[in-house]
């Protein structure tokens, strides 16, 4: 045992202890969803030889990117204690006004794209304002954001989204450099800006503080009000990207292409190890997250097994992996593989 | 050790519960005898909340046995406890707000009426009579608890206890918001005469010793020893609580110089229940607030940093009027304003987060290189305030909720200094830790203040104001009642200015 | 001691305090937006008229009544979704005609409520998830059943809940409105319980309801079972209306209860409210989208009212629960 000896007795029951290397829940979680993801990956095959095949894993990560890219935002939403449920709102917009606003061709794409980023921005922001302002529960806001959005997409396309992909969109979506889709280098990239923003800058830092202890916060000198509103901007930003992204995909926008995004983006950080009261979590976990669900999903397709039961999948998962990681399940858990007995 | 166990009203031997890693209580025996008012003593952490908690019936214990007149006492939940003739009055009041003062009086069960639903003639004939026993017959049943001022809250909750309370009966520093104690000692006495042991926790010796007969010391979770009250001076007492004598830790304060610029400077501040306070802070100087539990010291602390709305009033920070509407303003006002808040856990710390992280929270854009926060880079910065406040360099990497709460206070007085702020606003800055992080956060305050820095704390222990405090300011009713200077400070004449007597120092108010 | 001991509260007069108390304001609005609507649209008074509004907000107006149980004891409910969808489809698939038929279906519409709420009850109360996250969940879930019964809107309603529920008792009493004064009536006696005050304890400080004495848990699961059962009356009254299933049936309600319920002046901090309110709120809701849609407005822009509607009636409810406190406290 390494008992203090330096220490001063302390005056409080409880003692400065640290189990010795104790891995912290975060690290644990994201080794066994990484670990899972494998796992479905080979054991896939069982199911169709056409699974877990090279191209087959491509495929995947071409699909998890457009998860990973929407689950970066939820999670900063959710290491703020709150939920963004207007993800599926914004990816319509930012698909819609891409088809819209740029259409085929390539015109004016290096400032026109950013304008639509801005603009999902400014949207989210606005959900922001009312959360912090107006005293609105983040899931009501956002619900409320959300119905708006669709609403002005609906009546802004009369119903149809005109337009196709610019064709910068198409190279992200559709070329290949070294064997590998473009969009996987993009991705990765993208992984090692979000994880850095999260856990090594200030800006994380300081959101990580906010959803820890708001109050705490406060008093030592964050200025949460204005930094509430940051999450929210940043998860409309990243949703109406993806809406970008979609478009190049599939060569159109379409009134309900963020419909299917909204459970797997909350289910992707949830699964990943962030708390969903707020303060903890890491975005590496989240991609892990959104890696395991998107297999998942394509094993499901591949058996045939029909929305609903879909569906209810993730639903279990949500709940599930809720109940696994309340309390420090996992950490008890990796702590007694690391040290056996007392 | 008693020889007839069965003349006990209530024994608690050995006591002991765990959350996890921390030890809450290690072992606790206390023997109480029918009809007495024992005092439980211990300084805060001690222990004694937990063993609040265990004797009503909130907590199982891990080990250990209570019995009552004999027979075993386990109870599995608070209603079962009062069933069993224990009843309590929590020091943080359990009233609900939005029901009605009968409501609270009967819950969890109210009386029924027609079709066995609760019947409100009924519950508000017996509330009123259990009011009009009790001595508050003004008190209308029907009035929803919110509206009652604080102190008549307490007086609820403790009437509440009272009615469940046949053979124990457990007061959790009953007075800590009362304005007429002797309310109080008269049920108290009443109480007694009907054989019903009382187990008393305060941490005003003066009333314990005028109720109590015995007293139990806890220190880190064990119970040190039942004394006779009459038998023990009140040196001997607090050597018990705290553990060493007291007199180690009297160091004669410094004197300030008068003459240096003024810091902070407060006119008229108005705000909550502060009203019209009036003082200046100057430079390399440190001032001491005191106040009894709720005289507007919150107010006045939160008010300069922007927590609390100012109704009235101007604050200048050296020279310069400050309108701070956040403790981020007030950190980046000329040079600065920090504040350490007075619940480390709700307030201070950011749990999960590493001790470094916290300590640099603040400042946390000058720590980061190229846009990047390195761990090792938090560490270095906190480093050398580290040292300052005598917290180990190992600690550091910790997650702060690793950490004893004295560490973790040295740490967030590390970040407070740490931001740079010449002004300091600590409130309550040693609770509930030991001597020797007393000693440390001492020494870390004196420090700043030798170098120039000025220090506004409130502590609500008076030793800690006599030896740390240039100037002592006592805050009454949301007003500055009196303010005394060097020699001028000392515990007998506090202690009276602090109930509003101003005895043997006639509103002796220095410049 | 003037410190500690407030003046004695400056109390407004009954009168004022009920109409600015819970439903008094949100009753007031609904009879001036229905004096509106009568001035735009003389055959407003009509008996006709009042039944089809009737009819028309009764299923939010009992998943509102349901939301408020869970927003009283302070938490959200989100199941409503998926139990809404979940009955009108079960409804709609596996139709059983006659009074006998409807009486089979409405219980089985409130088992599957109370069966989900009793879920929802145990991952919160029992396994301490968060409400948001534990009947999200089980909204997702229940969603996902919907549709693995019914993958596209389709299925038939029995003939006799279709014509019956929308009918008029005597000619004047709609039937709908009987289930509305059903759960009133209910409502005022639960209050009346140790539960029902148990519950406005446990929303106020679960702390200090527990060390009341009051049985935490076990009310907090019975608030999630009574509000599953009256989500499960509202899909049964939704498939009345509708007399066709729909999987989705239920998304629209997510949001419209907790504004309905807002606008009753439930607070969504917990601790005060009244199920009447919220009934009141959702009648409101309903009244209002007609007002305002009678001029035939495009339906596109139906959901920018909603969504406004939706921020105002809690920016509404919060300005109300803040009056109420200050008139409370000092």
């Amino acid at each position: 045992m390494n008992a203090h000896k330096d220490m001063a007795m302390p005056f409080e029951a409880s003692s400065d202890r640290r189990g010795r290397q104790k891995l912290d829940r975060e690290t644990v979680n994201t080794l066994v969803v990484f670990g899972l993801s494998i796992v479905l990956i080979v054991c896939s095959r069982f199911i169709s030889p056409a699974l877990g095949s090279w191209s087959q894993v491509l495929t995947v990560l071409i699909l998890a990117s457009f998860l990973i890219i929407l689950s970066f935002g939820q999670g900063l939403v959710i290491l703020i204690g709150g939920l963004d449920l207007s993800i599926p709102a914004l990816i319509t917009l930012g698909g819609v006004l891409t088809t819209t606003w740029i259409g085929t061709g390539d015109a004016g794409v290096w400032y026109m794209l950013p304008a639509i980023l801005v603009v999902c921005a400014m949207v989210g922001a606005v959900s922001g304002i009312g959360i912090v302002w107006l005293k609105v529960p983040p899931f009501i806001m956002t619900m409320a954001t959300s119905i708006v959005v669709a609403s002005v997409a609906l009546g802004y396309t009369s119903g149809t989204p005109r337009g196709g992909s610019p064709s910068s969109l198409l190279w992200l979506m559709k070329s290949w450099f070294l064997g590998v889709p473009v969009v996987i280098y993009f991705t990765l990239a993208f992984i090692l800006f979000g994880w850095l923003l999260q856990n090594f800058t200030a800006l994380g830092r300081r959101l990580r503080a906010l959803g820890t202890n708001r109050n705490a916060a406060l008093i030592a000198g964050v200025g949460v009000n204005r930094l509430e509103l940051v999450p929210y901007a940043i998860s409309a930003a990243c949703a109406g990207f993806v809406g970008m992204m979609l478009v190049g995909y599939s060569n159109g926008a379409t009134l309900r292409m963020g419909d299917s995004y909204m459970l797997p983006s909350i289910a992707a950080v949830v699964i990943g190890g962030s708390s969903i009261l707020g303060g903890s979590g890491t975005f590496i976990g989240t991609v892990g997250g959104a890696i395991l669900l998107t297999t998942l999903g394509t094993v499901i397709s591949a058996i045939g097994l029909s929305e609903g039961w879909r569906t209810i999948i993730e639903g279990a998962i949500i709940v599930g992996a809720l109940l696994v990681l309340r309390g420090e399940f996992l950490t008890h858990v990796g702590n007694r593989m690391l040290t056996r007995g007392k | 050790m008693s020889t007839d166990e069965t003349r006990l009203a209530v024994r608690i031997a050995k006591i002991a519960k765990s959350y996890g890693p921390t030890v809450a209580l290690d072992s606790v025996s206390i023997d109480l005898r029918p009809g007495e008012v024992h005092a439980l003593l211990g300084e805060n952490g001690a222990g004694k909340s937990t063993l609040v908690k265990i004797l009503s019936g909130v907590v199982k214990p891990d080990s250990g046995s209570m019995s009552i007149l004999g027979s075993p006492y386990r109870p599995h939940g608070i209603v079962d406890a009062r069933t069993q003739g224990v009843a309590t009055a929590f020091q943080e009041l359990s009233l609900l707000p939005n029901l009605s003062i009968a409501e609270n009086l009967m819950l969890p069960k109210m009386p029924r009426g027609m079709l066995g639903l609760a019947s409100h003639r009924t519950a508000m004939a017996s509330a009123g009579r259990i009011l009009m026993d009790y001595g508050l017959a003004h008190f209308d049943p029907d009035t929803p608890v919110g509206v009652l001022s604080l102190s008549d809250r307490q007086r609820l909750e403790i009437v509440r206890a009272f009615t469940h309370a046949a053979k124990l009966l457990i007061l959790d520093e009953p007075t800590a918001a009362l304005a007429d104690v002797e309310w109080l000692f008269e049920l108290v006495r009443r109480q007694k005469s009907l054989q019903t042991a009382i187990l008393y926790i305060s941490h005003r010796l003066g009333e314990v010793r005028t109720l109590c007969s015995r007293a139990t010391i806890l220190r880190n979770g064990r119970s040190i020893g039942t004394v006779e009250l009459s038998g023990a001076s009140d040196a001997n007492i607090f050597e018990m609580m705290v553990g060493r004598s007291a007199r180690e830790i009297i160091n004669t304060p410094p004197s300030a110089g008068g003459v240096a610029p003024v810091a902070l400077g407060v006119k008229g501040l108005s705000g909550g229940i502060l009203n019209d306070v009036s003082f200046n802070v100057r430079q390399g100087e440190i001032v001491g607030i005191a106040a009894l539990e709720g005289q507007g010291q919150r107010d006045l602390f939160r008010t300069l940093i922007g927590l609390t709305k100012t109704n009235g009033g101007t604050v200048e920070i050296d020279g310069v009027r400050a309108q701070i509407a956040s403790p981020g303003a007030a950190l980046r006002f000329g040079n600065g304003l920090a504040y350490l808040p007075e619940d480390r856990k709700s307030e201070g710390i950011l749990a999960g987060l590493t001790t470094a992280s916290n300590m640099v929270l603040p400042i946390i854009s000058r720590v980061a290189r190229g846009g990047i926060v390195w761990p090792a880079g938090e560490r270095r910065a906190a480093h050398e305030t580290a040292a300052v406040v005598d917290l180990q360099q190992r600690y550091l990497h910790f997650k702060i909720d690793e950490l004893s709460g004295g560490n973790q206070q040295k740490a967030l007085l590390a970040r407070v200094i740490m931001t740079g702020a010449r002004t300091l606003l600590l409130f309550d800055p040693t609770r509930g830790v030991d001597v020797g992080t007393k000693q440390s956060i001492y020494e870390a305050i004196r420090k700043f203040a030798a170098d120039g820095g000025s220090v506004l704390f409130y502590s609500s222990e008076l030793p800690e104001l006599v030896h740390l405090a240039h100037r002592c300011i006592v805050l009454y009713g949301g007003r500055i009642f009196a303010e005394y200077q060097g020699d001028a400070i000392d515990e007998q004449t506090i202690v009276g200015a602090l109930i509003g007597h101003a005895r043997g120092a006639k509103t002796e108010v220095a410049a | 001691m003037s410190a500690v001991t407030a003046n004695p509260a400056r109390r407004r007069s009954p009168f004022w305090r009920a109409v600015i108390s819970d439903t008094g304001i949100v009753a007031l609005i609904y009879v001036l937006l229905y004096a509106l609507y009568a001035f735009w649209q003389p055959d407003a008074l009509s008996l006709y008229t009042f039944t089809d509004l009737v009819n028309n907000s009764t299923p939010l107006a009992l998943a509102a009544a349901g939301e408020t149980l869970v927003v009283i004891s302070r938490g959200f409910d989100l199941s409503v979704a998926g139990v809404v969808s979940l009955t009108n489809v079960l409804m709609a698939v596996y139709p059983l005609d006659g009074p006998g038929g409807a009486l089979a279906s409405l219980l089985m519409c409130c088992a599957i409520g109370a069966f989900v709420g009793m879920i929802n009850g145990i991952l919160v109360a029992r396994l301490g998830l968060q409400t948001i996250a534990a009947t999200l969940g089980t909204m997702i879930i229940c969603q996902g059943l919907a549709l693995v019964i019914l993958d596209a809107p389709g299925g038939m309603v029995a003939d006799f809940v279709t014509y019956t529920l929308t009918d008029t008792l005597f000619g004047v009493v709609p039937i709908a409105g009987l289930f509305l004064v059903a759960a009133v009536v209910l409502w005022l006696a639960f209050r009346r319980t140790n539960t029902g005050i148990g519950l406005y304890a446990i929303g106020a400080d679960e702390q200090s309801a527990r060390f009341s004495g009051v049985a935490v848990s076990g009310v907090r699961i019975t608030a999630f079972v009574g509000a599953g059962i009256l989500y499960g009356v509202a899909g049964f009254m939704l498939s009345a209306q509708t007399a066709t299933g729909n999987p989705t049936a239920g998304t629209p309600f997510l949001m419209l209860t907790f504004a309905a319920v807002a606008l009753g002046g439930t607070p969504l901090g917990g601790g005060r409210g009244s199920l009447v309110g919220s009934i009141l709120g959702a009648g409101t809701l309903m009244l209002l989208q007609k007002v305002l849609f009678s001029g035939g407005v495009s339906s596109f822009y139906t959901g920018i009212f909603q969504g406004v509607v939706l921020v105002l009636a809690i920016v509404f409810g919060n300005t109300v629960a803040r009056l109420l406190k200050k008139d409370e406290a000092r």
